[in-house]
């Protein structure tokens, strides 16, 4: 299999290459062989291969998410996308861009800001993170507020079946309802249904200059007050995050922590600073960002401009990464809320974490119910792997309904203990035999997504 | 039609729910587009339940069954042919719920599109995508085509504003995909749902997204003495940083037909105008409207005007979203279609449709959502002369082309229905629509629902590929297309 999958990518692009095999595991699962093909022509013929052997493929992009899931059943191939790395067509009269999937998001940012066009995205470790990575698994970030995710700007997906053909779903034009809209689909399946070989965008036009307005609030209900009375204001603000009392504490540059076994914060956090936070971005010209301070009065603690913004935001959309960085043993959650369910959400997980003895540190976006949550164990008591899921299991029951919350990151030895992924207001079944039609064998991510 | 499949609908929603005679028939054979086919017969469901038992039903004998909103459809999508039972959704038309605090509607397949934003305005908000149809046309119809309209430049398509769906699937499973909030986890099966044209199950719920009614709206109207300017100035608004929330174009035959019929002070000597409509916070719109009006000036704009009041902005608006009826002073048939271009093709492609017109001897107006490069050249024609019926499909088969070789698409929000699905193989290959199909079958093996809409028939890809896991051969005898 090994001579048949070279003969296909060519000797130097089968094995590890510069990576180790700590980072080649998924959940603790080593992969069986590692392909890197340079076009989707050669990663169909890869999947050819598995296919007729009933091999398990995993793609792998730029591995900022792959912990993600449950434990792989086997990885038999780890499909590498970063060869297929370039951008195939980009006319910014067009405002489309059309990428292959193993290039870096940063990248294909940095050439659209030339003209002054971005894509409006913001999810976390952009630099590493692949365009297929983050497409597979419906990554977002704080400017998901005011444009939504992935799914509402890319127009046109390639991708690898099950069978090993390359097929496809939209167009490069902005506007397309020829065929059914596999963007949708395949847009955070985390590689179950199709390797994604490469994507077309709409772009943007990129706001001249942004600023960011912080205000502060002594408790949640007066956080989710101000966010009541916002909405029935004009403003329109491109970013509106609400940022919990713990969560400051991972919001700066990531230090290595001493034992990462270990809670180590940099001042111990006393439950006294219980300030609630809510951070508006706007965008426009200086009346248009005079409007925003006149409207906000008093309630703006901090305004921030140019590259403190900048940073405060990378460090929004990095909070999960942080928090890991520091607390090895951290869990990391993601939620899908109505907007009322926001506050009912957070009283239930300042709820359930003590009761496991977990710390809460909870960022996102306050009115789409996009969530990330933090559970930092305490460094006096070390979780069992049961504590995982019966915190898990806690917090889910005190959610309102239609809710669902996927646990992004734990310790793998948890995660045998419960279902990451959770029930969820879509029909199972449904799901499931959308997976049989699309991949019959199981052959892509065997064990790790919900279908 | 079988009388005894009559009689078991007639058992399911009562009998005056039940249209089976002939001239009651006739009101339902044709839609928005140019097919026709009179069904077997028109049943009105009131309830989830009611379409989940006429499923069965359906299921059990083979029955195809053609799902209907209002009929305002442009692609055949609701066209069904005699064997067919026609699944009209306009009984089932209540808002169930209008959740503010939530920024949704929760709303049956029937309702009317205007109708949730009517109902949320009182709150504030609105309900975004506005098909030119939006007056009549129905959310279950829309989100079977993902339907578009002027408004969508900014804000999206149907399917961005699609959270939440209970469908019921051909086997008459009532099922949920999604809910009120905006995503959920797991596969996205509301978003894959939206688009699927009636070919994956009937919508009986629908959860929407409600969006905050603009402080401000700035409606200008830049007239042009050539058509290229125009096209031209398109290109040059898009680059210029802003992004209108609505950008219409309509050429110099359009606002005549236009301004007859309304009466709302478009220029009648124009080759074309730019409608363009602003929306925002008040200092945005202001400062963007600047913008545009010097972007318009600069690209040879004659005049540009802008609406000084709301009833002089709503009356350029009557003139665009009737443009279409519009015509019928003109001609007494028209052929619209809707293909989808890169938008600085825009200019090039209106060239060759020009071109096209001259070749055929036919009048082709444009009305068009140019911002997002979306076409709908509407060719003028009587359908009584077979010769100009004929030449009119062969000069929309050229339009059609003209997209796809500029890079474009064949449809932008009308859907494929049956009137554009032997373009299909043109802009997808064998293998796209194979994995299509089997996409398909998972949700409508049998292909009861919907049958021979949207993808081109399997003979078509069973040549190629052969033989398919589960794959079955539609129904043979079909609607003309």
């Amino acid at each position: 299999m090994e001579r048949e999958i070279a003969a296909i990518v060519g000797e130097a692009h089968v094995g590890p290459q510069e990576l180790t095999s700590a980072q080649l595991e998924i959940n603790g699962v080593a992969p069986g062989l590692v392909a890197a093909p340079a076009s989707a022509q050669e990663a169909a013929a890869v999947v050819r291969v598995a296919a007729e052997r009933n091999l398990v493929v995993a793609p792998a992009g730029g591995f900022t998410k792959q912990d993600i899931g449950g434990v792989p059943e086997r990885i038999d191939i780890l499909l590498r996308t970063h060869r297929m790395n370039t951008v195939e067509t980009y006319d910014p009269g067009d405002l489309t861009v059309s990428v292959n999937a193993g290039i870096t998001f940063a990248e294909m940012q940095n050439k659209r800001a030339e003209h002054q066009q971005w894509l409006p995205y913001d999810a976390a470790k952009l630099s590493q993170a692949t365009v297929g990575g983050l497409l597979a698994t419906a990554a977002t970030g704080p400017l998901k507020h005011a444009f939504g995710g992935l799914r509402d700007f890319c127009i046109g997906v390639q991708f690898v079946t099950a069978e090993g053909k390359v097929a496809k779903g939209g167009g490069r034009v902005v506007k397309n309802v020829a065929g059914y809209d596999l963007m949708k689909l395949i847009i955070g399946s985390y590689g179950s249904l199709a390797i994604i070989t490469q994507a077309n965008f709409k772009v943007f036009p990129k706001p001249r200059q942004t600023e960011t307005f912080i205000c502060n609030f002594s408790s949640l209900a007066e956080a989710i007050q101000f966010r009541e009375r916002f909405f029935k204001s004009p403003l329109t603000p491109i970013c509106l995050e609400i940022i919990s009392p713990y969560a400051p504490e991972y919001l700066n540059d990531p230090q290595p922590a001493k034992d990462p076994d270990h809670y180590t914060p940099s001042q111990p956090v006393k439950q006294a600073a219980n300030t609630w936070q809510i951070a508006l971005r706007a965008a426009g010209s200086d009346n248009v960002l005079a409007r925003y301070r006149r409207d906000l009065g008093a309630a703006v603690a901090r305004e921030l401009q140019g590259a403190d913004e900048e940073q405060f935001w990378r460090w929004v959309s990095h909070f999960e990464y942080n928090v890991l960085a520091k607390h090895r043993n951290a869990m990391v959650m993601y939620t899908h809320l109505t907007i009322q369910g926001v506050a009912p959400a957070i009283h239930g997980l300042e709820k359930a974490a003590p009761d496991y003895n977990f710390i809460p540190a909870v960022l996102g976006r306050a009115a789409t119910g996009s969530l990330v949550i933090a559970f930092i164990p305490l460094s006096v008591d070390p979780p069992s792997a049961m504590q995982y899921a019966n915190c898990v299991s806690g917090f889910r029951a005190l959610l309102p309904p239609g809710s669902s919350a996927e646990v992004a990151h734990c310790p793998k030895e948890a995660k045998l203990h419960f279902d990451v992924w959770g029930t969820t207001p879509t029909d199972v079944a449904m799901m499931q035999a959308v997976k049989r039609a699309a991949d019959p064998k199981n052959i892509f991510n065997r064990g790790r997504f919900i279908v | 039609m079988d009388s005894s499949i009559i009689r078991a609908l007639k058992k399911i929603v009562g009998a005056e729910a039940v249209l089976d005679r002939p001239e009651e028939l006739m009101l339902y054979e044709y839609d928005g587009g140019v097919e026709k086919s009179r069904p077997g017969a028109v049943v009105f469901p009131q309830s989830a339940q009611h379409v989940s038992e006429i499923m069965r039903l359906a299921s059990a004998t083979k029955t195809p069954v053609v799902p209907r909103g209002a009929g305002t459809g442009l692609s055949g999508g609701a066209i069904a042919r005699k064997e067919a039972i026609m699944l009209a959704m306009a009984r089932m038309n209540k808002i169930l719920e209008i959740d503010v605090e939530n920024q949704r509607a929760v709303v049956q397949p029937g309702v009317v599109n205007l109708e949730v934003t009517n109902a949320a305005a009182k709150f504030g908000y609105y309900y975004a995508p506005d098909p030119s149809s939006q007056k009549a046309c129905t959310i279950g119809g829309n989100v079977a085509e993902n339907s578009g309209g002027p408004h969508t430049l900014a804000m999206g398509v149907t399917v961005n504003h699609v959270t939440g769906l209970e469908v019921v699937l051909p086997d008459g499973k009532i099922v949920e995909f999604g809910g009120k909030s905006q995503d959920s986890c797991g596969l996205d099966l509301a978003g894959f749902f939206v688009g699927s044209e009636g070919t994956m199950g009937v919508a009986t719920k629908i959860t929407v997204k409600l969006i905050k009614l603009p402080e401000a709206v700035a409606t200008l109207l830049a007239i042009y003495n050539s058509v290229e300017d125009a096209a031209n100035t398109v290109v040059a608004i898009t680059q210029s940083g802003v992004t209108p929330a609505a950008l219409e174009m309509l050429d110099g035959f359009m606002v005549r037909c236009v301004e007859e019929n309304v009466h709302a002070g478009y220029p009648m000597d124009a080759a074309a105008v730019l409608l363009i409509e602003l929306e925002g916070m008040k200092e945005t719109v202001e400062e963007q409207a600047e913008i545009v009006s010097a972007v318009c000036t600069k690209a040879k704009a004659r005049e540009v005007r802008r609406a000084k009041t709301e009833q002089e902005r709503q009356l350029l608006w009557l003139g665009r979203k009737t443009a279409f009826g519009a015509v019928g002073r003109a001609a007494p048939a028209y052929y619209t279609q809707d293909g989808v271009i890169p938008r600085t093709k825009v200019p090039a492609t209106l060239a060759e449709i020009e071109r096209i017109s001259q070749k055929y001897g036919l009048i082709i107006g444009n009305v068009f959502h140019a911002g997002d490069g979306n076409l709908h050249p509407l060719i003028l024609f009587d359908s009584r002369d077979p010769k100009q019926t004929e030449d009119t499909h062969k000069a929309g088969n050229e339009i059609m082309e003209t997209c796809i070789r500029f890079g474009g698409s064949i449809t932008g929000e009308h859907g494929v229905g049956l009137e554009k699905k032997n373009f299909m193989p043109q802009i997808f290959t064998e293998d796209d629509l194979e994995f299509m199909i089997r996409l398909r079958n998972a949700y409508n093996p049998d292909s009861i629902l919907n049958p021979q809409k949207m993808i081109p028939e399997m003979r078509f890809c069973r040549e190629i590929t052969g033989p398919l896991p589960k794959a079955k051969v539609e129904p043979v005898s079909g609607v003309p297309v």
